[in-house]
């Protein structure tokens, strides 16, 4: 009972500290840096402590204090309550997914067995809609509770958009949850242990429309137009200031770590590291832990067996893991990124028509073919 | 500085998109390429930079890094020093003639052996438009636009008005610019 307490705790930690405390900040300084670079300028490298740069990374801690003292702005005639309801909103519906998606395999340790996510349900993957669905609830509560048109403009636009492409990215996966056979995020994850298995082979169109709705999803250019900077002065966050603002901000961030964290998990092998077995790799790790149990031993005598070295493999399998699982997801934000400083936007009715006459489509012919597939 | 002839790139505008442009992903996955390329050459530009650049990306960091500025640059019109630290202005008062924004004054005197000086030469900042007639009227070559772009904004007007003390500039820090005036303003150029 403590043990599988203090496992969730950790693993809660583990997942809220890479988040929270990595990701969303460095995310900010990425974005800024990556699209300097990307388009021949230097970008952010002007905040100094004692004269060290260190490539612009001190911006982060600059932007965090800077929110932190900024006077927090209600407007006029706002609902106060739903104003400042929908930034909570928009930031925990990109948090919680984060509690069904595995981070690494099942391993055991001193008889306890660890799984490497934080709830293991068994509708996973619809826990994830779920809670994707409520996100535009965060934007269109913000756009509609500020009493200000491009507000309202944008939480309009957001509203359509989300619902829409809410739709299309139900039927997108469904060709995945048909190849694997499960709703549970752990068992898709488990499923792609052969490389040849992964589901960018096996779905590499549901990956495309996935990939593509989940970018609509996250309000990000191309399919900004909630936001669209040049047209609704910031969309549905115009009225926002100070720490509110951030909490936009970072629930964006969260949600591209987020569709980067799905997308590895259903298209890309999860944790796996091609051709490589999670057994393979405890057993690669066996003499490092064959040595750090001969040192535990001089400490104490009964820490020196050979169920110490299995768990110090073990331990060293699952960080190994964790980093795999990090790498892919980098790789994803890095792509995600990219994107959003590569390509214009679209235009509205662009947008919708991608949605619905598009994606919508071709999705429920990826379905069809599938299933002919799988017959 | 010699300007490179830059090789023209021909954009196809307003025409029919083509089948494997409307597909759009191809086009769009050949603008990631693009765009990485940039980043991968910029990045390794930070590290390894190329021959005669501090980097491939062309920014100056500018308080650290000053651009030396261009013979034809017109900053802050200064007055010539000779070399005894004296000026070479005779006040003749002609640059308070042109002065289309009237930002010279001029008080002349004369030496015991008839030499004409200025007493006060005062710039008033704030009126001038650095258009460098003052520098091309001048018979004497003494007053000249030099290279300096910095400080010329101040937070209050008494701080724009310069003296003659301050103006003055040793001849060798304006060489360039002296010799840039002599082709261009030169007589036979008219």
């Amino acid at each position: 009972m403590i043990a599988d307490l203090i496992e969730t705790v950790v693993k809660i930690l583990i997942v809220f500290g890479i988040n929270m405390g990595f990701f969303a900040p460095i995310l900010g300084w990425v974005e800024r840096k990556q699209s300097a670079v990307m388009q021949d300028r230097v970008g952010a490298n002007r905040a100094d402590i004692l004269g060290f740069r260190i490539i612009g990374l001190f911006h982060p801690i600059a932007d965090a204090l800077k929110v932190m003292v900024k006077e927090d702005f209600i407007p006029d005639g706002a609902n106060k309550l739903f104003h400042t309801l929908a930034p909570f909103i928009s930031l925990t519906c990109a948090l919680v997914t984060f509690a069904v998606i595995p981070f690494g395999g099942q391993y055991e340790l001193f008889g306890h067995k660890v799984n490497l996510v934080i709830a293991d349900l068994d509708v996973g993957i619809l826990f994830v809609f779920a809670f994707a669905s409520l996100a535009p609830f965060g934007a269109v509560l913000a756009g509609w509770s500020s009493n200000n048109n491009w507000s309202f403009l944008g939480g309009m636009r957001a509203s359509a958009q989300m619902l829409s492409y809410e739709v299309a990215m139900g039927f997108t996966i469904i060709g995945v949850i048909m190849v694997y056979g499960t709703l549970q995020l752990t068992e898709i994850g488990a499923a792609q242990a052969d490389f040849f298995r992964w589901g960018i082979f096996l779905q590499p169109v549901g990956f495309l429309l996935f990939f593509t709705c989940a970018i609509a999803e996250n309000k990000r250019i191309p399919f900004d137009m909630p936001e669209a900077e040049s047209e609704l002065v910031a969309g549905y966050f115009t009225e926002y200031s100070g720490m509110k603002f951030v909490m936009f901000w970072m629930g964006e961030f969260v949600e591209i770590v987020t569709i980067s964290a799905i997308v590895t998990t259903l298209f890309f092998g999860a944790w796996h590291i091609p051709f490589v077995s999670d057994t393979a790799l405890v057993s690669l790790f066996s003499p490092v832990g064959q040595a750090a149990s001969n040192l535990l031993a001089m400490i104490h005598d009964s820490l020196g067996s050979p169920a110490t070295a299995l768990a110090v493999s073990t331990l060293l399998a699952m960080v190994v893991n964790l980093g795999v699982f990090l790498a892919k997801i980098i790789f994803f934000i890095w792509l995600q990124m990219t994107i959003r400083w590569t390509l214009p936007r679209f235009r509205y009715d662009q947008v919708m028509r991608l949605g619905w006459k598009m994606i919508l489509p071709i999705s429920l012919i990826n379905i069809f073919i599938t299933g002919l597939f799988m017959l | 500085m010699p300007i490179e002839p830059q090789k023209i790139k021909k954009v196809r505008r307003n025409l029919e998109l083509t089948l494997w442009e409307k597909l759009y992903i191809f086009e769009v996955i050949r603008g990631l390429f693009i765009t990485t390329r940039h980043l991968v050459v910029n990045l390794i530009g930070f590290v390894v930079p190329p021959a005669g650049k501090k980097r491939s990306i062309p920014t100056i960091y500018y308080p650290e890094e000053k651009r030396v500025m261009f013979d034809a640059y017109r900053g802050r019109p200064v007055l010539v020093a000779q070399e005894n630290g004296s000026e070479k202005c005779v006040a003749c008062g002609l640059c308070e003639k042109i002065c289309p924004g009237r930002a010279i004054t001029i008080v002349a005197r004369e030496k015991e052996n008839g030499d004409r000086f200025p007493l006060q030469f005062t710039l008033d900042m704030t009126r001038c438009v650095y258009c460098g007639y003052c520098e091309e009227v001048c018979p004497k070559e003494a007053i000249v636009m030099s290279r300096e772009y910095e400080n010329l904004a101040a937070y209050n007007r008494a701080e724009m008005i310069f003296s003659k003390e301050s103006l003055l500039r040793p001849e060798k820090d304006l060489r360039e610019r002296l010799e840039y005036v002599r082709r261009i303003y030169s007589k036979c150029n008219y």
